[in-house]
C-alpha cells in the first residue's frame, strides 16, 4: 500500500508525447505477464504459498491436487 | 476491509482528469479462467476493433517426494493439459465482450492415495472453468468500465465468481489507475482419506455421501502504472485478498510424533498401517487467511534488439508466509518479426506457521499441515520463448459468414507464441534434508493468436 503513494507522487518528472511512444508500444513492453504464461503462473499459485499482484490466479476453483 | 477501500479510493481521485491513451496497461483483460476481466485495457495506440482469438495450451508435468495427501511424503507427481480459449470481441468503438473457456484435465498420483487404491475419482479428474465480461470506455473521460462473472467445476471442487473494475488514464497518457474487486464463492466436497472417514469399511461410496463446505475469496487489486521515459514504464500493484471458510484441504493427512492413537485396521488392498504405525487427522488451518502482495514491474527498451523486463514482488500474509520473488525477461529480437525471448524467476518464502514435515507435529497443536506449497523454500525457474508474428500474419483463411460489406469473412493467424520452463524447488536448510522440498517441473505452453 505504501508504495501506490509513491507511485502516485511519480508525477510527470517526464511528458511523453503520443508521437513519442514508438518504443513503449512495442509488444515487448507491455506491463502484464503475456497469455502464453497463463499455464506458469497459475501452476506457481498453487505450488507456493505466496501469490497474487502479478495477474494470476488469487481464489477460486481448485485444480490444484 | 473499509480501511483499505479509501486510501484506494482516494487515489483513483488522483488520478488526473484525462481523455488520452496510454502504453501502461497492466493487465489487459485479466480473464485468465478464473476471473473475469479486472482491468480492461486501453487500446495502445493501434487499432482494437477486431476480434481476436487467442487458443492456449500446453502440457506440464511435476514430481517431487512429498505427498501432502501422504502427510507429507510420497510421490507429487501430476500431469496436466490446460486448453483455452479466449475471445475478445468489440461491439462498438466503446464496448466490448470478452470471454475465456478452458479446461484441465489433470492425472494425479498423490491424490490416488486418497485412498491407497490406484482407481479413486481423483485420481484423474477434469476442471471446466468458462468466464465473461463486458467493459465500456469513455474515451473522452479516458475511464473504462468493466464488469464480469464466472464458473468452475471439477469433481469435488465448484466456484462462482464476480467482478467490477474501473481504470483511469490521465491527459496526456503516462499515467493509468486501475481498481478491481471480485469474489469468489466456492464450494467443496468433503472427500477425507479413506481411514479417516465416518463410514470406514465402506458405506461411503458416493459424492452424495460427503459432506461439504465453503470458501469466500474477497480480492481488492490496485494497479498504478506510469510512463517514466520514452523507453521506460513501471506498474506498481497490490492484490489485497481476504479468505474466509474452509482452507484446508479434507483429504490431506498429517501424521504426529506423539499420536497415542493407532493406525485403524488396514484395508483388503492394504498397506497404510504400515506405512506409519499412528494414526493420522485431517490437516487443520486457521477459517480465515489475509494476504497483501505488492509487485513493481519495469520494463526498459534498451535497445532495439534487447528489451528488459523486470518484475518483484513482496508478499506477506497471516499465515506467517513472507516471500520474495524475482523475474528478468530479456526479449532479443532476431528479426523484425522473430523475438526470443529468455527468462529466469527466483521464488523464496517462509513457511506458514502451521507447517511441519512429516511426523513431526504434536497432537496438542492447534492448527498442522504438512503441505509442502506452505513450507520453507527457494524456488528458480528458466525458460525460452519464441514469438513469431509477421506484419501480414502467418497465414489467413476463410470462415463462414461476411464483413460489413458483404465480403468473405476472413480469419488471420497473427501470431504464434511458444514457450518452455524448467522449474524445481529447494526445501530450506532448517529441514532434515530428507524432509526438504524436492519439486521438479516441465510445463511447455503456447498461444496461437487469431484475428478476425
Amino acid at each position: 500500500m505504501l508504495l501506490l503513494p509513491a507511485g502516485a507522487a511519480l508525477p510527470s518528472c517526464v511528458s511523453v508525447a503520443a508521437y513519442q511512444k514508438v518504443y513503449l508500444n512495442d509488444e515487448d513492453m507491455k506491463l502484464a505477464t503475456k497469455t502464453v504464461e497463463t499455464p506458469e503462473t497459475n501452476f506457481e499459485s498453487y505450488r507456493e504459498g505466496a501469490g497474487g499482484a502479478n495477474g494470476g490466479k488469487v481464489g477460486g476453483g481448485c485444480g490444484c491436487n | 476491509m473499509k480501511t483499505l477501500l479509501l486510501p484506494i479510493l482516494a487515489l483513483a481521485a488522483l488520478a488526473t482528469p484525462a481523455r488520452a491513451q496510454t502504453g501502461t496497461t497492466q493487465n489487459p483483460n485479466r480473464i485468465d479462467g478464473y476471473g473475469a476481466p479486472v482491468s480492461p485495457s486501453v487500446p495502445v495506440s493501434r487499432a482494437a476493433e477486431e476480434t481476436t482469438i487467442d487458443i492456449i495450451g500446453g502440457y506440464y508435468q511435476q514430481d517431487g517426494s512429498h505427498g501432502a495427501v501422504e502427510g507429507g511424503r510420497g510421490t507429487q507427481k501430476l500431469t496436466d493439459v490446460p486448453p483455452a480459449i479466449i475471445v475478445n470481441v468489440p461491439l462498438d468503438t466503446v464496448s466490448r465482450l470478452t470471454a475465456n473457456v478452458g479446461a484441465d484435465f489433470y492425472a494425479s498420483a498423490s491424490t490416488d492415495r486418497i485412498d491407497f487404491a490406484l482407481s479413486t475419482p481423483s485420481s484423474y479428474d477434469v476442471r471446466f472453468h468458462g468466464d465473461f465480461g463486458y467493459s465500456r470506455e469513455h474515451k473522452y473521460k479516458g475511464t473504462i468500465w468493466g464488469v464480469g462473472a464466472g464458473v468452475s467445476k471439477e469433481y469435488d471442487y465448484s466456484s462462482f465468481n464476480v467482478a467490477g473494475s474501473f481504470a483511469k488514464t490521465s491527459r496526456d497518457g503516462n499515467r493509468q489507475l486501475s481498481l478491481a474487486g471480485q469474489v469468489f464463492f466456492d464450494q467443496i466436497t468433503l472427500i477425507q482419506p479413506l481411514e479417516l472417514r465416518p463410514g470406514y469399511a465402506g458405506s461411503l461410496t458416493g459424492k452424495g455421501d460427503y459432506g461439504s463446505d465453503k470458501r469466500q475469496t474477497y480480492n481488492l487489486s490496485a494497479t498504478y502504472s506510469q510512463v517514466l521515459t520514452k523507453r521506460l514504464q513501471a506498474a506498481v500493484s497490490t492484490e489485497l485478498v481476504s479468505q474466509n471458510g474452509l482452507l484446508s484441504t479434507p483429504f490431506h493427512r498429517v501424521y504426529f510424533r506423539d499420536n497415542p492413537d493407532l493406525n485403524p485396521e488396514p484395508t483388503p488392498s492394504g498397506d497404510f498401517a504400515a506405512r506409519f504405525p499412528t494414526a493420522a487427522r485431517i490437516e487443520s488451518l486457521p477459517r480465515a487467511r489475509f494476504k497483501y502482495p505488492v509487485s513493481l514491474r519495469l520494463n526498459y527498451y534498451a535497445t532495439d534488439l534487447v528489451q528488459v523486463r523486470g518484475f518483484y514482488r513482496f508478499y506477506n500474509d497471516d499465515f506467517g508466509i513472507r516471500a520474495h520473488t524475482f523475474e528478468v525477461e530479456l526479449p532479443v529480437k532476431v528479426t523484425q518479426f522473430f523475438a526470443l525471448y529468455p527468462f529466469y524467476r527466483y521464488h523464496t518464502q517462509t513457511a506458514a506457521t502451521y507447517f511441519a514435515p512429516f511426523a513431526q507435529h504434536s497432537v496438542n497443536d492447534t492448527y498442522y499441515t504438512s503441505d509442502y506449497d506452505l513450507s520453507a523454500f527457494s524456488a528458480n525457474k528458466v525458460g525460452l520463448g519464441l514469438r513469431y508474428s509477421p506484419v501480414y500474419g502467418i497465414t489467413r483463411f476463410r470462415v463462414p459468414g461476411q464483413d460489413g460489406q458483404g465480403r468473405p469473412r476472413v480469419m488471420r493467424l497473427k501470431s504464434l507464441d511458444l514457450r518452455y520452463a524448467n522449474y524445481w524447488q529447494t526445501g530450506a536448510s532448517t529441514y532434515s534434508a530428507a524432509n526438504r522440498a524436492d519439486l521438479k517441473a516441465n510445463i511447455v505452453s503456447f498461444d496461437l493468436g487469431f484475428a478476425l
